[in-house]
């Protein structure tokens, strides 16, 4: 690599480092406490067989965490909870990763100065690549070293790490071949983040329903499944992975060589007859903004309530024996046996998943604040505290909406199985999302408020903390108090028990305050640009 | 605003029948940096004001703290005697604003951009929205994302000149216009002046403020280093003779306030501090076959006040 090019790889990779990190940390964090946490709770073969009974067949678990090969081996046991979740987690990173660095860049101009220098197209493709190749790097070894720490043999921990950041690697390959298509740096995250969602979803069907195993050849994350770490392990399969990511990244080089720089394939029209439709006010401004990004949430959130809705009818306790379904309730994951308990559980992933959507909200006014339009704003007859307050609301709003219809159409796909819920208990069990997403809008508002250019990060990093504390921290045997400390501990499993009533007026009164102090900071801050 | 103007108390409400733009000793401090040092400026109702600065000295600052954007570190600024920091909506109904780098909305057009800037302002004048955006040549179908700097620009100038606000705040408001789009905007400012609005412009295009400015402030470092009218300011630096001899230039000898110069094998250039005529009376005595004499131009005045700025 040249001099020029290795300067803009190493830009690259100061921009994704705080990224980069984050990951990495969770990573490593994750992979350490799987196989610390499966010695404590399983301690004897006996417990791991019957663990494995109950486990290794049921619907609801397979869902999120893939299809066990192995549950009665420490190794077996990691591969299939580790992977599971950390090749999401993977392919999120390889797409933001290659998105980042390959249009962010460029929609901000600064590919102009880049490509005016001494350096290709060629150049600069590769050198973006060669950070994304670098972050990827930095997972692997965060998972070798977690697994390693946690007592997993060198080679296999190793097979394993490779496995998961495999599924980075075709992400980065979408992410740099939507980045050609899109014309913006935003339809390029949309356009990614819909193939890489339908790639879940093929998983989640291929792990779920039964006949559709063969799906599973059809998406990086079964691949991921099928080199079954610690499982009779099949390196072969690697070649998928390997072949998929060289094509992907290959197509979007060629695009990147012939493409205008700033436009995508996709074009989208410069001119428009004006449409004065919310325009009267800056948070009508603002919906007008995000609206087709809250089409995205709600088109995604309510087809995967959908096929949730339509799984939880093949969910029975059917040839479960007494004993197991007790173990079951002790891990305090509910009865996930019987089709309620079953959505009551996965429904704990719509509050994950509209925590998050509130972070994102709280992101694009942050990005409004950043990029300056902010100031455009409050130089007019605009208030500090309207503008906020607004926001806030639209979020607030925008997240009542997704969540009742998370329940809404979870109840459609139940009942076209013939199962017979009250609508009424699955649009509580949506509503139930709310008083934790709410309070997590809140605290985002908060660190938006004290600290604006950190603000997204902390907010994204507060709601994952949380989650993964709720799955690990009584795995791990942590005080109560300190299992306690995350919202997730507190959400009741509605529609099977009751929606915690107390527990929503606390969380719900924890965010007005944190809302209040909010505001009442922003008013007095200096508005800060990047 | 009538409102405002009663619930002001009665010490205010004369300053702001007169002042437009008054901040005392306001300052800002960024960590360290201190980006603004006790500024006292008073900028009268209908005047054109010029503040002047070169890139860094806190011409930016200056209007962020008189929008109320960002908080002074001590003292205080006022529009129209309504504090800038704690009331800056009353403030804000009157006045508009052009930011140095237009930020808009990347997918709104033209049209919409200005409509929306314009309800949020409160209302503006249509028929001149339209007549504006005529003569500035926009086009009003195009998304802000497809436009040039220069074309934003306009979009921004446009939506705050129709709004015939009292005080119109331009930071650098022509650094992506062309030369045909800075004579129209010219031309704009003077009409502003003679509807009576006041301009506070921000510039370190110096024939810009030369032409439109009555009164012109000199920023260096975050502090105020010269004020006054063109005039003023003139006269308080040196005047420029130029004179050209029949032969080779004579050496004068020392002169008070006289400081010369070589401007080519038969021309010289002086520059005279005070009295001319000891200038006038030694020259008296030489082949003179030209001379000329003018005033230093704005330029030269401004790079006076800079030659030495290394030393703060």
């Amino acid at each position: 690599m040249s001099l020029a090019g290795r300067a803009l790889a190493r830009r690259a990779w100061r921009d994704a480092r705080v990224r980069v990190v984050a990951f990495g940390y969770l990573f490593l964090i994750y992979a350490y406490v799987q196989p610390v946490g499966y010695r404590h709770a399983y301690p004897s073969l006996a417990d791991r067989a019957a663990f494995a009974r109950s486990f290794g067949g049921n619907t609801a678990i397979r869902l999120f965490y893939g299809q066990p090969h192995d549950l009665l081996s420490i190794g077996g046991y990691c591969a299939w909870r580790v992977s599971g979740t950390l090749t999401i987690a993977a392919a999120a990173f390889g797409l933001l990763a290659s998105v980042r660095a390959l249009r962010t860049e460029e929609d901000a101009g600064r590919a102009e100065l880049v490509l005016a220098g001494a350096l290709g197209r060629t150049a600069a493709y590769r050198s973006s690549l060669a950070a994304i190749g670098a972050g990827i790097a930095v997972l692997w070894v965060a998972e070798l070293a977690g697994s390693l720490a946690g007592g997993l043999a060198l080679g296999d921990s190793a097979y394993m790490a490779l496995a998961t950041v495999s599924v980075a690697f075709v992400c980065a390959g979408i992410g740099a071949l939507a980045c050609q298509l899109a014309p913006t740096r935003r339809v390029a995250l949309d356009i990614g983040g819909a193939a890489v969602g339908l790639l879940f979803v093929l998983r989640v069907v291929a792990d779920t329903a039964g006949g559709a195993g063969w799906l599973r050849w059809a998406t990086p994350l079964g691949w991921a499944e099928e080199l079954r770490p610690f499982a009779g392990a099949r390196p072969l399969v690697l070649v998928l992975p390997v072949l998929a990511g060289v094509l992907l990244l290959g197509l979007a080089w060629r695009i990147a060589l012939r493409r205008d720089i700033g436009t995508g394939l996709l074009r989208e029209r410069d001119s428009a007859p004006a449409r004065p439709g919310l325009l009267s006010s800056p948070t009508r401004q603002a919906l007008r903004g995000e609206r087709s990004s809250l089409a995205v949430w709600l088109v995604s959130v309510g087809a995967f309530a959908f096929i949730l809705g339509t799984i939880s009818s093949s969910v029975s306790a059917v040839g479960v024996s007494k004993k197991i379904q007790q173990e079951i309730a002790r891990l305090g994951v509910g009865s996930i046996l019987t089709p309620v308990g079953y959505l009551s559980f996965v429904f704990l992933f719509f509050v994950l998943a509209i925590s998050l959507f509130a972070c994102a909200q709280l992101s694009a006014a942050r990005r409004e604040e950043a990029e300056g339009r902010l100031e455009t704003l409050l130089a007019l007859p605009a208030t500090r505290g309207a503008w906020l307050g607004g926001r806030l609301l639209l979020a607030g709003a925008a997240a009542v909406i997704l969540s009742l219809a998370a329940g809404l159409f979870a109840w459609v796909g139940a009942a076209s199985q013939g199962q017979s819920i009250a609508l009424s208990r699955m649009l509580e069990a949506g509503a139930n999302c709310l008083p934790a997403a709410l309070l997590f809008l809140a605290l985002a508002a908060l660190a938006f408020a004290l600290l604006p250019r950190a603000a997204s990060g902390i907010a994204y990093t507060l709601v994952v903390l949380a989650f993964l504390w709720q799955l690990v921290g009584s795995l791990l045997g942590a005080p109560r108090w300190l299992v306690d400390l995350t919202p997730f501990q507190h959400i009741g499993l509605v529609p099977a028990q009751a929606l915690r009533t107390g527990s929503a007026v606390v969380m719900l009164g924890i965010a007005a305050l944190a809302a209040a102090c909010a505001l009442a900071v922003f008013r007095r801050r200096d508005i800060l640009g990047q | 605003m009538t409102q405002h103007r009663a619930e002001d108390r009665s010490g205010e409400s004369r300053e702001e029948q007169v002042l437009a733009i008054r901040t005392q000793a306001l300052s800002k401090r960024y960590g360290e940096v201190v980006a603004l040092a006790s500024l006292d400026l008073q900028v009268a109702r209908g005047e054109v004001y010029g503040y002047l600065g070169p890139n860094g000295a806190g011409k930016t600052t200056t209007l962020r703290l008189l929008l109320g954007l960002h908080r002074p570190s001590s003292g205080s600024a006022a529009l129209f005697g309504l504090d800038c920091w704690r009331d800056p909506l009353a403030a804000h109904r009157r006045v508009a604003y052009v930011a140095g780098e237009p930020a808009l909305w990347p997918s709104l057009t033209a049209e919409e951009t200005l409509d929306f800037l314009a309800r949020l302002h409160g209302g503006s004048d249509a028929a001149y929205t339209r007549e504006l955006v005529r003569r500035f040549q926009l086009d009003g179908s195009r998304r802000l994302r497809a436009m040039s700097k220069g074309n934003r620009q306009k979009v921004s100038l446009i939506a705050a000149l129709a709004t015939r606000a009292e005080l119109l705040l331009l930071d650098e408001p022509t650094s992506g216009l062309d030369p045909l789009m800075e004579v129209a905007f010219r031309e704009c400012i003077k009409e502003a002046q003679d509807r009576g609005q006041t301009v506070f412009l921000s510039s370190h295009i110096l024939s810009e403020v030369e032409a439109l400015c009555d009164r012109v402030g000199i920023l260096r470092a975050g502090r105020l280093v010269d004020e006054g009218s063109l005039q003023e300011l003139r006269h308080l630096s040196a005047q420029i003779v130029e004179v050209t001899f029949a032969g080779a230039s004579p050496a004068l000898g020392p002169l008070p306030g006289v400081h010369a110069q070589s401007a080519g094998p038969h021309a010289m250039r002086y520059e005279v501090s005070g009295a001319i005529g000891p200038l006038i009376a030694a020259l008296a005595a030489h082949p003179v076959t030209a001379l000329s004499s003018r005033e230093p131009s704005l330029e030269e005045i401004f790079l006076h006040h800079y030659d030495g700025s290394k030393e703060s």
